[in-house]
């Protein structure tokens, strides 16, 4: 698909599309495996791979080890490619989002159950009639609220 | 009774076609429906996938362009700034739906009168209340009764839960001293006629496995195939076809799943296709008596095109919403700002619906409806530590008011996988929209901060939502006048006398709630006509 060089680039490339949060344990893209998911997203993009290589050529035209860089370097090149070649660009950041928020274990560090909804789905009770009562006490205190006709 | 004449020809089995089906089986007549897609079966629903979200984006999208499947036809939207969505099965689009369920208002009925703005329609409330009810007993809607903002109706079930998220926001509208009201949901708070409550998975769109959604795949289809309506899947008609030296329909021609094209005779055609599927078969059917496309003397099929355009404003909490869990689309409704005012700078007016939030994924893509990422990078990780979880939305659904100029025709190119003409939407937002999205979205600020975010989000432009396309009203609009309309106060086409129409398309006007409760009352109130002028039904 691409070569130990390209995926070492696409790996440190995740990493800053979705950074990690390691106060709360959050991975970074790259770090999670998403390079896995992009050859396989065929069904969201009609080319991923084509655009992936588009992407790390541009970045490999400007600098000989993006991996080297200094965090603001990397940021910096990277907006000058997004800028050049916004639609592989897009299409990137597009895939990355799916294959990042695609894994269960993700999900649930932003307080999402990691499984299947169905059909498990959610615990809400149902408000109490007395809650119900007081809630729209208010609005059924103003009276009839349309134009009869 | 294959390939024999039938009494009955239906065309789609989505909401309204479902309803009518239901209405007509106490005649005995014989029924046939023909769908242009599949059963889907409920465990094929991506619901019940680990990686759900992604189906957004493929097989199971609301956008016909996006899924791309074989029973789904194109759309050309390039010429509209909201896209038409849909979904093609058995059930229609009440598969993917969301089930917010509001009726329409008296005053909806009577916008010319009232209000100077479109048409009367030629019917009102008070004569479709009986149908609403009836529909939501064999639906099974969910809803709190008393609510001041119509005539006294109560839901046959008690409310689903408003949760944190629903709570929160109500507080903010007692505290602006604004109505709202906990959603009328066609989905199910009990469990109910032998089907399992709501399990408040979040992922309405992605098909209800539990059932509980009121999709007509679980509604009327089962009683109608067990009653003995034939149902053929995978059926797509090309043309509805009319007898030249009377002017009667007198069948279909379509694509079987076989890959042949078949030939079915009726005594009465019913048209259920929605706002954009119906003038699209009608102007494909194009004959020597119709050289415009069938039913349309008037020139109107296709007319008067209308959506419901919807913009978005969040606040973000200092408390997790929760959003994701419970019904997606449905919380609580305010109709403040839903009837006329002669003090604004435009007519008629809005609701500000609270939808929940969604998932991640959907979100960091930009949201349901919307093909807008958030930042890469550092940002990225401070929206979605910092502000998704913490979301609470309003969603400002505008009314629509009728315009020739937004209109369906045939596209002169594109074709779906049988190689009938596709449709184009032709649609521009109309400055009365625009001024009351701007309204709407200024008054969701204010509430929102009422109910404690301490931050408010808008897109920041002026741009809608753009697959935004749901409700498709208008296109075959009812009327007593046959220059200005398709068909008449019981949705008989003028001009063929056994042809009617039941879906959305027959929209005289659009209000500013969820289409499907009203189709599926005035689906039962045509088929209740239709039985009690059955012996002068052709007259």
């Amino acid at each position: 698909m691409w070569t130990e060089r390209e995926n070492d680039l696409l790996i440190a490339v995740l990493d800053e599309l979705i950074p990690a949060n390691k106060k709360v344990g959050v991975p970074a893209a790259g770090a999670l495996g998403v390079a896995g998911f992009l050859p396989t997203a065929t069904s969201y993009a009609p080319d991923p791979v084509g655009s992936v290589k588009a992407v790390l050529k541009s970045i490999i035209d400007k600098s000989s080890d993006f991996t080297m860089l200094e965090g603001v370097e990397k940021i910096a090149l990277l907006r000058d490619v997004e800028t050049e070649n916004a639609v592989d660009f897009g299409t990137l950041v597009q895939l990355t989002y799916m294959g990042y928020y695609s894994r269960p274990e993700v999900r649930s560090m932003f307080g999402v159950g990691a499984h299947a909804v169905q059909p498990k789905g959610y615990d809400v009770p149902r408000e109490s009639d007395e809650f119900m009562e007081s809630l729209t006490a208010p609005v059924r205190a103003r009276g009839k609220f349309f134009r009869v006709v | 009774m294959k390939n024999e004449t039938v009494d009955v020809l239906i065309i789609g089995a989505g909401a309204s076609g479902a309803a009518i089906a239901w209405s007509l089986l106490e005649t005995r007549m014989r029924i046939l429906c023909l769908e242009q897609g599949p059963h889907v079966a409920d465990k094929d629903y991506p619901s019940r996938d680990d990686d759900y979200e992604l189906s957004r984006y493929g097989k199971f999208s609301c956008d016909p362009n996006v899924r791309g499947l074989k029973q789904d036809y194109p759309i050309n939207a390039d010429d509209s700034c909201i896209t038409p969505v849909n979904f093609n099965a058995v059930g229609g689009s009440t598969i993917n739906f969301l089930g917010h369920w509001p009726r329409m208002k008296p005053s909806d009925f009577r916008t010319k009168s009232l209000d100077g703005v479109a048409e009367d329609w030629p019917v009102n409330y008070a004569m479709l209340a009986p149908f609403y009810a009836m529909n939501d007993e064999t639906t099974g809607v969910s809803g709190l009764g008393g609510n001041p903002a119509y005539p006294d109706y109560t839901p046959p079930l008690p409310p689903i839960p408003m949760g944190k998220l629903g709570q929160t926001l109500a507080k903010g509208f007692n505290k602006m001293g604004w109505h709202w009201w906990p959603s009328d949901v066609s989905i199910l708070s009990q469990d109910y006629d032998g089907r399992q409550k709501c399990v408040n998975a979040g992922t309405c769109d992605l098909g209800c496995a539990a059932g509980a959604k009121g999709g007509t795949n679980f509604t009327y289809w089962p009683i109608l195939e067990n009653a003995g309506v034939e149902l053929r899947t995978e059926s797509r008609v090309r043309e509805i076809t009319v007898d030249q030296s009377t002017g009667f329909a007198t069948g279909v021609i379509y694509h079987g799943p076989d890959g042949q094209v078949h030939e079915q005779k009726a005594e009465l055609v019913i048209v259920a296709c929605n706002g954009v599927g119906t003038p699209r078969l009608l102007l494909n059917s194009k004959s020597k008596m119709f050289p415009d496309g069938l039913a349309n003397r008037s020139g109107m099929v296709g007319k008067n095109l209308m959506f419901h355009p919807l913009t978005g404003v969040s606040g973000v909490f200092n408390e997790p919403m929760k959003g994701h869990e419970g019904p997606m689309a449905c919380s609580i409704l305010s109709q403040e700002f839903y009837e006329n005012d002669p003090s604004r700078d435009f007519m008629r007016g809005y609701g500000l619906h609270s939808g929940r939030s969604t998932t991640p994924m959907t979100y960091a893509l930009g949201g349901y409806g919307v093909d807008n990422p958030i930042p890469w990078g550092a940002q990225h990780r401070e929206v979605m530590d910092n502000v998704y979880p913490y979301l609470a939305g309003l969603t400002v659904v505008a009314e629509d008011l009728p315009e020739e100029h937004n209109r369906v025709t045939l596209d002169p190119d594109l074709t779906d996988s049988d190689g009938i003409p596709a449709p184009k939407i032709t649609y521009r937002l109309g400055d009365n929209s625009r001024k009351m999205l701007k309204h709407g979205e200024e008054r969701a600020k204010e509430v929102l901060m009422a109910a404690g975010a301490k931050k408010v989000l808008t897109k920041g432009d002026d741009d809608v939502w753009w697959r935004a396309g749901w409700h498709q009203m208008g296109t075959c609009r009812m009327g007593n006048d046959p220059k200005k309309s398709i068909v008449n106060s019981w949705g008989r086409s003028h001009d063929v006398k056994n042809l009617f129409i039941v879906d959305g398309s027959i929209f005289v006007t659009a209000g500013a709630v969820n289409p499907t409760s009203t189709i599926q009352a005035l689906s039962l109130y045509i088929g209740d006509s239709i039985k009690n002028n059955i012996e002068t039904l052709f007259d």
